[in-house]
């Protein structure tokens, strides 16, 4: 069983890592020193590093979920920006009300879950690349649908809310404060997802990622597995809309545009697909190279997001968080390249380059 | 009465729009297996060519011919250098190219030609004809008629001519029809310029109606995928059909179901779906397992 | 003369070394059969000549090194393949079927005469003429497969397991068929069979695998003749 899991995401890290990461005050120091770094982290930042740090964690998060049911159950999903959108709302709508703020990010979290619940229920009937097909519509239909519900949406003008200023003698200031909470249920939601996708419905997640005859013949059924997976994903993505309030303030049917979805997605892909590790990339992403194309050129951000997208998808398919075994790879062939040109199989002594070129032909009518 | 006519020719018309460019995803899906997201870009994209060319005094017919020229070529090379790498490996991973394509494209035209609304002349006249009594708009007759007209040339082209049946071939059974000496790779990236310049009738035909922007096509996308779910991924008449059922039942919901009105119509189709789907599972024309098992 | 020669052919999947050194050869108009066990590497030797898979040594057909060539390029040099499991191309009609293995020709007349030899030589396809091949039973699938082969003009058709699940009578009549398109065409054939006992009444030569190594070739009558063939091969 465990075999399974390793599978899909190569999380078996080089021998020489796994030396490190056995000694047993690596272990449990490293994770300590993380903690305690991350407490350090908002006293010590200025007010704008630690906002797009605060933004880098509620897209991590929203990433996270996305990952959830594409990276882990193979089912990809282009609505995951709708969840967010309507986290946000939900937040929005109940801080206006002047609901109770622990009630507030329950419902945030429960009617997104509530709505992907719907949606998977018949999506997932149509299997494969289906899903895709309809959660594209999510985007698509949901920035108008909120634009018309305006007595809750605020119509165009969308919602703001104010609710995390720093409580009176903490002595933090308001972004710290907000940091604080991003990381405090940002690092709870990590926690639990990386639980899950490692215990027993992360396998089973992977089986039906893998082949869905196989898991359907192991007892595991595709369908109930991927409604599922969709139904987390879109909770999390709850989540990461309380998180946006949070820290923006401010939603309008803008934040779940088509286009912010498929950044998701592109994010998700380039931090890396069925990682933990992935996801904070991928939040990494999603915020820091739009705010650096602004600054050069805005009109270049989604020409270079679809080249970089591409790029990965070419040279590191797992994504950024497989770039350093990726270069340890590089690294330990190299040198052992160069010293014996022979390949280890004869058969491939065909004529070199004309041969390379056809490769992928060839496998491809081999599999056919 | 006039008005309900005129709502269903204006239908139509979309929904062929619509349906080329759902023809052009089942083209390249049964070439290739896998669902081009970044169809409706590279329609949009030729739309553009189009629209240079007519600002350089080329008249409005020829420019959209060039710019169908051209997205067959594009269309060709995107599968050469970009898709076949990917082809019949892990769809997902197919998928997530064609979105990568997707942003790259409308990046490329964003960065070239902005994302301000670019207006685009229309092929056909502005003016209504008369037809059975009422007046419809020449310009939704002509746009349902190019399209019709440019569906049936592929059908011939796939029944009636040697590399029809070749491509149908090699959509069955790539490594089959290689050892009848059918060059697949040349085929492949034959069937997606196909598609593209399908695409392109579309993008040039609703360019001046929707004008021009880099994401002009994002709905149309939708919507063609919509129908694609509903007509079955190897039902090209079945894909049809359910287009111009989306097009003709959308306009009608938005005039006459107060709800939905003109912004929320793009949800028509999939409320269509989700009722399907609970009767149908395998859509409307499909065969059981139509979508990729 | 000679029309194909393998000569320490090699051919792996992935890490799995499946040829290991394969050396036979084809006269041109000859018939050879491939014998074996299960697993010794009679279809990759096949897939190694019509290049679906890839190999080391040397191939050479009519002069040439195939290697490397995709298979549609070693179909348009004369070669065709008739794949285990047929491939025949279930969504096309039988006449489509044909004319796609005419493909590369250009002598429209040629094809349509070359059509009604197929019929004539399988007059069980006649009746399909217009079914999906999807439709059709598997000896009639069998016998189609074999007429696209015969539509390229090939020069050497590559036989695989043509008797595989086929009833013992309509597997002979897809010999007797195969026999007379031999005597008729000219065309030279590499022969892969289960059966052998059937791909004796066809070949003339043959060569034995065992374990990806050619372990011996001889004519018919010599390898019918040796005990360990006849238990092996020819049920006792």
């Amino acid at each position: 069983m465990a075999r399974v899991l390793d599978t899909p995401t190569p999380s078996t890290p080089p021998p020489p890592a796994r030396s490190l990461r056995q000694t047993p005050w690596v272990r449990w120091g490293a994770p300590l020193l993380l903690v305690a770094a991350l407490a350090v982290l908002p006293l010590v930042g200025t007010e704008s590093f630690n906002d797009t740090l605060a933004r880098i964690g509620v897209f991590a998060v929203a990433v996270l979920g996305l990952n959830v049911v594409m990276g882990y159950t193979g089912q990809v999903s282009l609505g995951q920006i709708f969840f967010l959108g309507l986290g946000a709302y939900v937040t929005a709508y109940g801080v206006q009300q002047g609901w109770n703020v622990v009630l507030v990010f329950v419902l945030a979290c429960l009617l997104p879950a509530v709505a992907g619940l719907l949606v998977a229920l018949a999506a997932a009937r149509l299997g494969g690349l289906a899903i895709a097909m309809v959660t594209i519509a999510l985007p698509i239909v949901g920035v108008p649908l909120a634009k018309r519900l305006s007595e809750f949406t605020g119509g165009s003008q969308g919602l703001s809310a104010r609710f995390t200023d720093a409580p009176e003698g903490s002595g933090l200031y308001d972004d710290q404060f907000q940091l604080y909470l991003v990381l405090g249920i940002g690092g709870v939601v990590f926690l639990l997802t990386a639980c899950l996708v490692r215990g027993k419905y992360g396998r089973a997640f992977a089986i039906v990622k893998d082949n869905e005859n196989v898991a359907s013949s192991m007892g595991i059924s595709p369908y109930r597995y991927k409604v599922l997976a969709f139904t987390i994903a879109s909770l999390i993505g709850g989540v990461s809309g309380f998180l946006y309030m949070v820290v923006v303030q401010y939603t309008s049917p803008e934040t779940m545009s088509f286009g912010h979805s498929i950044e998701l997605l592109v994010a998700m892909v380039i931090g890396g697909a069925g990682s933990i590790a992935g996801s904070l990339l991928g939040g990494v992403f999603y915020v820091v190279v739009p705010d650096l194309t602004n600054a050069v050129d805005p009109s270049l951000t989604s020409l270079l997001q679809g080249a970089l997208l591409l790029l990965v998808l070419f040279l590191l398919p797992g994504g950024l968080v497989s770039l350093p075994r990726a270069l340890a790879r590089r690294l330990r062939r190299s040198p052992a390249g160069r010293g014996s040109a022979a390949p280890p199989t004869p058969p491939s002594s065909t004529p070199g380059s004309a041969t390379a070129a056809e490769r992928p032909q060839t496998e491809r009518q081999g599999h056919a | 009465m006039e008005k309900f006519v005129q709502l269903v020719v204006d239908g139509l018309s979309t929904g062929s729009v619509y349906a080329a460019l759902a023809l052009a995803i089942v083209l390249v899906h049964s070439a290739t297996g896998l669902i081009n997201f970044a169809q409706g870009g590279l329609a949009v994209l030729a739309a553009y060519v189009a629209w240079v060319l007519t600002n350089q005094g080329l008249p409005v017919g020829l420019a959209i011919v060039a710019a169908i020229l051209v997205s067959f070529v594009l269309g060709a090379v995107v599968e050469r250098y970009l898709i076949r790498r990917f082809e019949r490996g892990d769809p997902d991973t197919a998928v997530v190219v064609t979105i990568g394509l997707l942003t790259l494209v409308t990046g490329v035209a964003g960065w070239i030609w902005g994302y301000n609304n670019q207006q685009f002349p229309s092929l056909f006249p502005l003016d209504t004809v008369s037809l059975l009594g009422v007046s419809v708009s020449i310009r939704s007759l002509g746009t349902t008629a190019v399209i019709v007209v440019a569906m049936v040339l592929l059908q011939v082209l796939f029944v009636r001519t040697k590399i029809g049946l070749a491509l149908r071939a090699v959509a069955i059974n790539p490594q089959s029809a290689a050892f009848s000496g059918l060059p697949v790779g040349r085929l492949l990236m034959v069937g997606w310029g196909l598609a593209a310049a399908l695409g392109a009738v579309a993008g040039t035909l609703v360019a001046p109606q929707l004008t021009l922007t880099p994401g002009m096509l994002d709905n149309a996308l939708v919507y063609a995928l919509a129908a694609v779910i509903l007509g079955g991924l190897t039902s090209p008449v079945g894909v049809v059909v359910a287009a111009w059922i989306i097009g003709v039942l959308e306009n009608l919901a938005a005039v006459y179901v107060g709800f939905i009105g003109f912004d929320l119509k793009v949800a028509v189709p999939f409320i269509l779906i989700f009722v399907v789907l609970l009767v149908r599972p395998q859509g409307l024309f499909g065969r059981k397992t139509v979508v990729r098992v | 003369m000679t029309l194909l020669e393998l000569e320490g052919v090699t051919a792996a999947y992935g890490p799995v070394q499946v040829l290991e050194d394969v050396s036979l050869t084809v006269p041109d108009g000859g018939a050879v059969g491939i014998l074996g066990a299960n697993g010794a590497g009679k279809t990759t030797t096949l897939r190694a000549i019509s290049g679906t898979v890839r190999a080391g040594g040397r191939i050479v057909f009519d002069g040439r090194d195939v290697r490397g060539l995709r298979p549609d390029q070693v179909a348009a040099l004369g070669i065709a393949h008739v794949p285990e499991g047929r491939g025949t191309l279930g969504d096309l009609t039988v006449r489509e079927n044909l004319r796609v293995g005419a493909y590369l020709r250009k002598d429209a007349k040629g094809v349509e005469r070359d059509i009604d030899y197929c019929l004539d030589l399988f007059p069980n396809l006649q009746a399909r003429i217009r079914s999906n091949a999807s439709a059709l039973s598997g000896g009639e699938q069998q016998m189609l497969a074999v007429g696209r082969a015969i539509m390229s003009k090939p020069r050497l058709m590559l036989l695989d397991e043509a008797s595989l699940g086929l009833a013992p009578s309509t597997a002979k009549t897809v010999y007797d068929a195969i026999r007379r398109l031999r005597v008729e065409s000219g065309i030279a054939m590499l022969v892969v069979e289960q059966n052998a006992n059937l791909a004796f009444t066809l070949v003339d030569t043959a060569a034995v695998l065992e374990t990806g190594r050619t372990v011996l070739t001889g004519t018919s009558a010599e390898l019918k003749g040796m005990d360990e063939i006849r238990r092996a091969y020819l049920g006792g």
